[in-house]
């Protein structure tokens, strides 16, 4: 007791004291505050086994805006090794990829697979813990179920990687994570390595319904303000009192101000299901109002209307080609709206397609290829190459793994589709998907095309379930 | 990439204003099945006269230069909620369940012309929908009728002309449903040998609280051919409709049917149409585990008619999409188109509707390109022979927000 009481008295003049001297107080356990806990739940994930492969005479979609025709694709160890118009090699295996076309794996920044689960029964609903309009301190990722088998059907529509995200009944729903598409038997193992965790926000209509009819609080859009606005404050408060040299003089753990705290210390990426061109606007406001970043607007039907703010904010959409009319704030749908986003200010802004859909994650490419078009009927000049961006670089960027995945240059993870003919064709299939250059999904041989647990022996125990 | 340009050559007589249309050089799916084929159509007021080449046209005639842009009927859907339901998410603005009435339940009196769903869906190539009401816990749900989507005040359709019902999973026991349903059919039966009050004094009619229109309608279905469409999709339950059907002598559509692959051949033998989603290949439930994006090739293969549903509200032109998905995956193209167009108007009976053949009402759509490709868009849609405008309220807002002229938006416009 006597000891604390001579340390308390020493902290107490120095913090007193100017700021030209920094006193090191390491005394067993005094690491500076890690909210993020980079410890916990780290990816386990280990790549599946590949060998070298050439990709000869491929027409290619870099997924940064490039097309290259008739070019040559090497990838080894996993990698993305070159690429070239002639790449001699005659040691490794050659797939003859002449008038087919190739792609960076598709991401989809937002998916419920996994915490939403098919069949989609009651105890499969584990994305909402709707319990409470504040919920920071879930995670995502510890609702996953690993069998489900819906992450197999994406696969086979080219999707490499996806970001778990919590459902948007909160204000704030729980941290997302990002995941490889290879179903293992741990969460952990799933894992995208190295890849940020994201803080699911949500604006309108939803939080004010759900909590609104029970009577609780928020039940308007202000409540909604006022409620992520209380939050922040908090955070802010927790983080300041986390900065605390000595331990003992820090609050007590709390993983939703963890959460928050790792928002502002700018590590966990802000996905923020919005709709309103005004809503949006008031989130870029209290984001500077509390010092932190917004990420990407997801949904964003109106995104369209606030094009160059988003633009010059640096703000990511993610968007449907054309859902509209399930709620209120839906309602101004443009088929554009992707184009006029990714157009904004001479074409610097950043639009996504995403699905939000287990039917539509697996048809991703075609979802380009209608926002493509609309976006071409109403004025602009948007070639193939450039809107492969939208399922490939952009999400990449959104999920803060680029530097890993998401296009296909030299360095990069072998994240590879083969497709049968051109990607924005609703004609065209996956007909070779790689992760980390492991050739994942083989549309011609059987024994390369995932089987869940739960597909396995469904129906007819001596045949797996038919996708 | 081609460009397809229209000339338009409006020739005025010094009397009349001409009512006769030719659409030249389309590559027209006339939707019957048969293969396209380059070809021009004819036009008079609000029928198709003429299809062929060369056609002997006069003075009056505005010819639309189509240089080979693929035309088809208009696209008829086979279940909606096209003009009864406009936000899903606020029951204020939906007319598409009822508490009170049940098989008996006709929506036709709640359709809003003037839903903002309607120009969206004609814009994008649906000239026709047939809308039913939603799914409720009873076995039946109602009466569908089928609108054309020209917006008019006066509306032109066919009232009450499908029930729509589902046998699957519930919160209670499936064979207790199906024995509902069969108790129903009996009443229908007997409704036709008995006075209307003794019918509803029975036991199963005063428990389920059924009322006249019910009845009628239940008579309907067992006596006047009345198209049922029963939502169905475990192999099993595919089999148990079968049975209703030849039990009762029903006219039956199936919809869903994700596992009919185990049960082809049964389908086919019973020469049952269906209705499928051929993008839903989730087993969103234990009744489909078997889910496939091949059913339509398979269902194509095996003879069995194919209409095509969505599962996306508000967006029912997307069945196209769907459709081609399905060919995609084996369906047949022409099928595909078909499926879309003829054979919803011929199962449901919709006179002179669904594909180009003389003497059909002219509901066409020409398109930018291959209609089955999500990416092409319709350039030119006739219902009734009458150009229709193709803005809605998405036109609309992209026009203005896409307008550079430093003002509020308000003011663009």
């Amino acid at each position: 007791m006597k000891n604390i009481a001579i340390l308390s008295a020493s902290l107490l003049l120095i913090s007193s004291c100017s700021n030209e001297f920094e006193f090191d107080f390491s005394f067993g356990g005094s690491e500076p505050y890690d909210s993020n806990f980079k410890d916990a739940f780290v990816s386990t994930y280990k790549p599946m086994e590949s060998r070298p492969i050439l990709f000869k005479s491929a027409n290619i979609y870099d997924g940064i805006g490039g097309e290259l025709l008739n070019y040559d694709l090497l990838i080894v160890d996993g990698k993305i090794k070159e690429i070239g118009q002639v790449i001699s090699r005659s040691d490794v295996e050659v797939i003859d990829a002449s008038n087919k076309w190739v792609t960076p794996g598709i991401i989809d920044i937002h998916s419920h697979m996994g915490v939403y689960s098919a069949p989609g029964v009651r105890t499969s609903s584990d994305g909402n813990e709707a319990t409470a309009p504040v919920t920071a301190e879930v995670w995502a990722e510890h609702s996953v179920w690993t069998q489900d088998p819906q992450f197999a059907l994406a696969l086979k529509g080219g999707v490499t990687t996806f970001h778990v995200l919590p459902g948007s009944a909160n204000l704030f729903g729980g941290r997302g994570a990002t995941f490889k598409n290879i179903s293992q038997n741990t969460i952990q193992a799933m894992k995208f390595p190295n890849a940020p965790h994201s803080l699911k926000m949500a604006c309108g209509e939803n939080p004010k319904r759900v909590y609104g009819n029970r009577m609780q609080s928020p039940s308007t859009r202000m409540g909604n303000m006022a409620g992520y606005r209380s939050a922040w404050i908090d955070a802010a408060d927790y983080k300041e009192g986390m900065s605390e040299k000595n331990p003992d003089q820090r609050p007590k753990r709390n993983l939703a101000m963890d959460t928050l705290m790792g928002v502002l210390d700018g590590e966990i990426l802000i996905q923020n299901h919005c709709y309103r061109a005004e809503e949006m606007a008031m989130m870029i406001e209290m984001s500077k109002e509390f010092g932190y970043k917004i990420t990407t607007f997801h949904h964003a039907v109106e995104a369209y209307k606030v094009a160059d703010l988003l633009a010059d904010e640096g703000i990511c959409a993610a968007m449907w080609a054309d859902w509209w009319g399930f709620k209120h704030e839906a309602y101004d749908m443009v088929q554009a709206n992707i184009a006029i986003i990714d157009q904004a200010r001479d074409g610097n802004g950043c639009a996504i397609v995403h699905s939000d859909d287990a039917v539509g994650i697996q048809h991703l490419n075609q979802e380009a290829a209608k926002a493509m078009a609309a976006g071409n009927r109403a004025g602009f000049n948007i070639s193939k190459a450039h809107a492969m961006k939208w399922i490939t670089s952009n999400p990449a960027k959104a999920a803060g793994i680029l530097d890993q995945t998401g296009s296909i240059e030299i360095g990069k993870n072998a994240d590879i589709v083969l497709w049968t003919g051109n990607p924005f064709s609703v004609y065209s299939r996956a007909q070779k998907v790689f992760i980390d250059g492991a050739l994942a999904f083989d549309i011609n041989n059987p024994k390369i095309q995932p089987v869940t647990d739960f597909d396995l022996g469904i129906i007819n125990p001596t045949t797996t379930r038919v996708q | 990439m081609k460009s397809f340009k229209f000339i338009l050559l409006l020739l005025l007589s010094s009397h009349t204003f001409s009512n006769s249309i030719l659409l030249k050089g389309g590559m027209v799916h006339s939707g019957t099945g048969e293969q396209a084929k380059l070809q021009d159509i004819l036009i008079d007021g609000d029928v198709i006269t003429n299809i062929g080449n060369s056609l002997i046209i006069d003075a009056n005639t505005k010819v639309i230069e189509l240089n080979g842009s693929p035309v088809t009927p208009g696209l008829i859907s086979p279940m909606s909620n096209i003009g009864i339901v406009e936000i899903n998410a606020l029951d204020i603005t939906r007319d598409d369940e009822s508490e009170i009435l049940k098989a008996g339940f006709s929506i036709y009196g709640a359709f809003n012309p003037h839903s903002t769903g309607i120009p969206w869906n004609r814009s994008n190539g649906l000239t026709g929908s047939i809308t039913s009401p939603s799914a409720s816990y009873f076995p039946l749900f109602g009466l569908a009728s089928y609108f054309v989507l020209d917006g008019n005040l006066n509306i032109k359709g066919k009232k009450d002309i499908a029930m729509f019902g589902r046998i699957g999973s519930s919160s209670g026991s499936r064979a207790e449903t199906l024995s509902i349903l069969e108790s129903l059919l009996e009443l229908g039966i007997q409704s036709t040998n008995m006075p209307l009050e003794e019918v509803l004094e029975m036991r199963m009619a005063d428990q389920l609280e059924l009322q006249a229109q019910d009845i009628a309608a239940l008579a309907r279905l067992v006596k006047s051919n009345l198209p049922l469409v029963l939502e169905t999709n475990r192999a099993v339950d595919i089999l148990q409709a079968l049975e209703l059907k030849k039990k009762y002598d029903l006219n039956l559509v199936l919809s869903s049917v994700e596992e009919a692959p185990f049960v082809i051949d049964q389908l086919k033998a019973s020469n049952t149409p269906v209705i499928i989603d051929p993008m839903d290949n989730i087993p969103n439930s234990f009744d489909e585990l078997g889910s496939s994006l091949e059913l339509g090739k398979i269902l194509d293969q095996a003879g069995i008619k194919v209409m095509f549903s969505t599962q996306r509200s508000h967006n029912y032109h997307l069945m196209r999409q769907g459709s081609g998905n399905a060919v995609a995956y084996g369906m047949s193209y022409e099928s595909a188109i078909r499926g879309m167009t003829k054979t919803v108007a011929e199962i449901f009976n919709l006179d002179k509707r669904g594909s180009i053949e003389a003497g059909n009402y002219a509901d066409i759509v020409v398109w930018d390109s291959d209609p089955l490709e999500p990416s092409s868009f319709p350039k030119l849609v006739l219902i009734e022979g009458r150009e229709q405008d193709l803005s809605s309220r998405s036109s609309r807002l992209t026009e203005r927000y896409t307008n550079k002229e430093d003002k509020p938006s308000s003011y663009k416009h």
